[in-house]
């Protein structure tokens, strides 16, 4: 494996006593896609923008492409293609406008500015709008806009902050291949998302991060692999759950058992095996069950077995 | 840089240009208050335009009415009107002419208006009758009534005087020949009609002038004196455009994209300021250059006073922006706080009423504002006709209060 071109180490911020990032540590390599997956308030956004420059960090350490972030930061950020959670654009300046102005702060001019304009354009089919406002525009069409304005100046590296939120499916699709795409030409891309589906399709590898921290982090088929053959989270009234737990352990599917608040959590080997398994011994024990749930070998389910909660509420 | 500050110039500009209320907030409004206020207090400053018209029914015998009415209409302030459509007015044709809204002020000169004047010993009386619409201010009626009683004592005077020659001559030197007589008295006529108290080319002129240093060829023109007060009111309007201008740059997030940017703080934000800067300028080339062209206002006597004036005014606006820009937190703060402070600013500066008519505490806190130096300095060229040196001072205070402005503003600022 080559040198990793995103090195974080035990990043740390505070909002006053929040801790938003607390002691977070990856590394990216050149040419990969790496997600940032987790809930509402993980701390997604705040990494991004400690990485793109735009926050201090409190603690910790961040290297890009070698230049230490703290010291170097002016040659690291023309490194950088920032595609921001919030769009941000000027509204009452056509897109091709927003898209001058964008690349001329990074450099561009004259006919290659031109150029690249065109280019990036194209990528996110909005060649044919260019000249209007961007306040006409959908949601979808500005978020492709929003996307085209952090790819103007050919970074190599490119943090995608959610860019899929308010997204119809087919704009989604569409800006995934973009993604895809720009993948395949070589670029690294930071994505984070709340959409487990968009994880799975896109990342190489995925971070899976809550309340700050990073509580798994792999390529998504091993992040899987975590639940093994599936977990089963059954309800049945308390005063029944010590006296079955055992005879729950002795099935031939079941790896593990233990108690989460109310329920049972069951780790299988092979999910519906083991859920006729289950059915078979409330019955006979005449035990009633008041509510099964299977979370089938998704990133979903590894974020609700690795934390308990869901990652949408 | 360079290119990053201009791109960043040319950005807000553009954004400027597209936003019509912007526009006309900008360049139509404060041209507006100008163009009305100008046409609504006309008459007050610029005695040719609004001289007032007043009719003149001259019934006289003699010859003293038509003489009082040829020089009250030689007066630049009235203009006499002695026929309508060609025929000579009478009482009924005045009268009508007021209750018609035509005019408002009408003179009635009596039948033996030159006898009575002209009598000695006898006492009769009669009157002139003042026709005046009610509606007719006293600021109009009374000067007329003023000025006219002046031309009659003095035209009394006249017509007494070859009576009270010879009443005179009568007991002082009653042996005095009839030829001897006449001569005396045609030296007398002469001496006081084209002498000491009137006539033609009178020896006694009350004329206007302006203290040593200030040049004044005529009067100030109601545009010179509205142009520099709602000039300057217009250009403080910068503040509201860049405040807003700031506050939607960080609650739509571009500014994160400007961050993430390889440009220094010292560079957004100087691509920030500058483009308002560049817009108050255009806002004060435009207003003195329309106001020059369309009104025929002078514009003084120093080019060069002018538009160090006009930069170091532009900078305190911009800077009072910059300052509002670096306190303000909330769109909501922004709105209404601005507006009550810039016409607060505006009205203790002296653009709507002049200052030297305020009470004397209220003038010296006008001196907190710097709508008020810049006033002053665009004043002293337009008005006043002084230089470059005598606008110097103004120019250095505005330019402090620039200063202030600019530095508290920036330490205060934040990007998000
Ligand atoms: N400017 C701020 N001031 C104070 N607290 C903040 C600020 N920005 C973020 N936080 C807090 O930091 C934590 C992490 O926020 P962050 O925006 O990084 O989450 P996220 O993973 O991007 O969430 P989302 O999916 O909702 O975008 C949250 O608890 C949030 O309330
Ligand atoms: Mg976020």
């Amino acid at each position: 494996m080559s040198s990793p071109i995103i090195e974080v180490s035990e990043l740390v911020k505070k909002y006053g006593d929040r801790l938003a990032v607390n002691g977070v540590s990856f590394q990216v390599q050149e040419g990969e896609i790496f997600g940032l997956l987790g809930p509402n308030g993980a701390g997604k956004t705040t990494t991004l923008s400690i990485l793109s420059t735009l926050l201090q960090p409190d603690a910790g350490k961040v290297q890009i492409n070698g230049y230490d972030l703290a010291q170097d930061a002016e040659r690291i950020k023309p490194l950088i293609g920032l595609v921001p959670q919030e769009l941000a654009l000027y509204p009452t300046l056509s897109a091709w406008d927003n898209l001058a102005f964008f690349g001329r702060i990074y450099g561009l001019r004259g006919r290659r500015l031109r150029e690249q304009i065109d280019f990036v354009l194209e990528l996110v089919g909005l060649r044919d709008r260019a000249g209007d406002a961007v306040e006409t525009f959908s949601g979808g069409m500005k978020r492709r806009l929003n996307l085209a304005a952090g790819l103007i100046h050919q970074p190599r590296l490119l943090f995608l902050d959610e860019p899929t939120v308010g997204v119809d499916p087919q704009s989604r699709n569409f800006i995934f291949e973009h993604i895809e795409r720009l993948k395949a030409a070589g670029m690294t891309i930071l994505y984070t998302t709340h959409y487990m589906e968009e994880a799975e399709r896109l990342c190489d590898r995925v971070a899976i991060m809550d309340e700050g921290r990073i509580l798994a982090l792999d390529t998504p088929q091993k992040l899987i692999g975590l639940l093994g053959g599936g977990v089963i989270h059954l309800a049945i009234p308390s005063d029944f759950i010590s006296m079955l737990l055992p005879a729950i352990r002795a099935l031939p599917h079941v790896q593990a058992v233990s108690p989460l608040d109310g329920r049972i959590k069951i780790e299988t080997t092979e999910a519906r095996s083991a859920l006729l398994e289950l059915i078979q011994l409330c019955h006979t024990r005449d035990v009633p069950i008041l509510s099964l749930e299977i979370l089938e070998p998704s990133l979903e389910s590894v974020f609700l077995h690795l934390t308990g909660k869901h990652l949408r509420d | 840089m360079l290119q990053q500050i201009l791109a960043l110039t040319w950005k807000d500009l553009k954004i400027f240009f597209k936003d019509p209320g912007a526009v006309v907030l900008i360049f139509l409004q404060p041209f507006m208050f100008i163009v009305v206020m100008s046409y609504a207090l006309g008459g007050l400053f610029e005695p040719e335009k609004g001289a007032i018209h007043i009719l003149a029914v001259n019934q006289d015998r003699g010859s003293q009415a038509a003489a009082i009415l040829q020089q009250l209409d030689a007066l630049d302030a009235f203009v006499v009107e002695t026929r309508w459509e060609g025929q000579p007015l009478t009482r009924e044709m005045a009268e009508r002419l007021i209750v018609e809204g035509k005019r408002n002020l009408a003179l009635i000169f009596p039948p033996d208006f030159s006898e009575v004047l002209g009598q000695i010993a006898e006492r009769h009386s009669t009157r002139i009758v003042f026709l005046a619409d009610p509606t007719a201010s006293a600021q109009v009626v009374e000067p007329i009534q003023g000025t006219l009683q002046g031309l009659i004592e003095r035209r009394v005077f006249i017509a007494r005087m070859p009576k009270g020659i010879d009443f005179l001559l009568d007991t002082l030197a009653p042996q005095m020949s009839r030829e001897q007589r006449e001569a005396f008295k045609a030296q007398a006529e002469q001496a006081s009609s084209g002498g000491l108290v009137g006539g033609d080319s009178p020896v006694v002129i009350v004329e206007r002038e302006a203290p040593t240093g200030m040049r004044v060829e005529k009067y100030p023109n109601t545009f010179q004196q509205n142009v520099p007060g709602y000039t300057i009111y217009g250009l403080f309007w910068i503040v509201s455009l860049l405040t807003s201008s700031v506050l939607r740059e960080r609650r739509e997030g571009t500014f994160r994209r400007l961050l993430a940017a390889p440009m220094r703080r010292a560079t957004i934000l100087a691509g920030k300021f500058l483009p308002y800067y560049l817009i108050n300028l255009v806002q004060l080339l435009i207003m003195l250059g329309a106001s020059s062209l369309l009104f025929k206002m002078s514009l003084g006597y120093s080019p060069l006073g002018l538009v160090v004036v006009s930069l170091a005014a532009a900078a305190a606006s911009t800077g009072l922006g910059v300052l509002i820009a670096g306190l303000a937190r909330t769109d909501s703060q922004v709105g209404g706080l601005t507006v009550l402070l810039l016409l607060t600013m505006s009205a203790l500066g002296g653009c709507f009423v002049p200052r030297f008519i305020m009470p004397d505490w209220l003038k010296t806190l006008g001196l907190i504002t710097p709508h008020a130096w810049a006033l002053d300095a665009y004043q002293d060229l337009l008005v006043r006709g002084y230089g470059l040196r005598e606008v110097l001072p103004k120019a250095g205070a505005l330019l402090i209060f620039a200063a202030a402005f600019f530095g508290i503003g920036i330490s205060r600022f934040r990007f998000d």
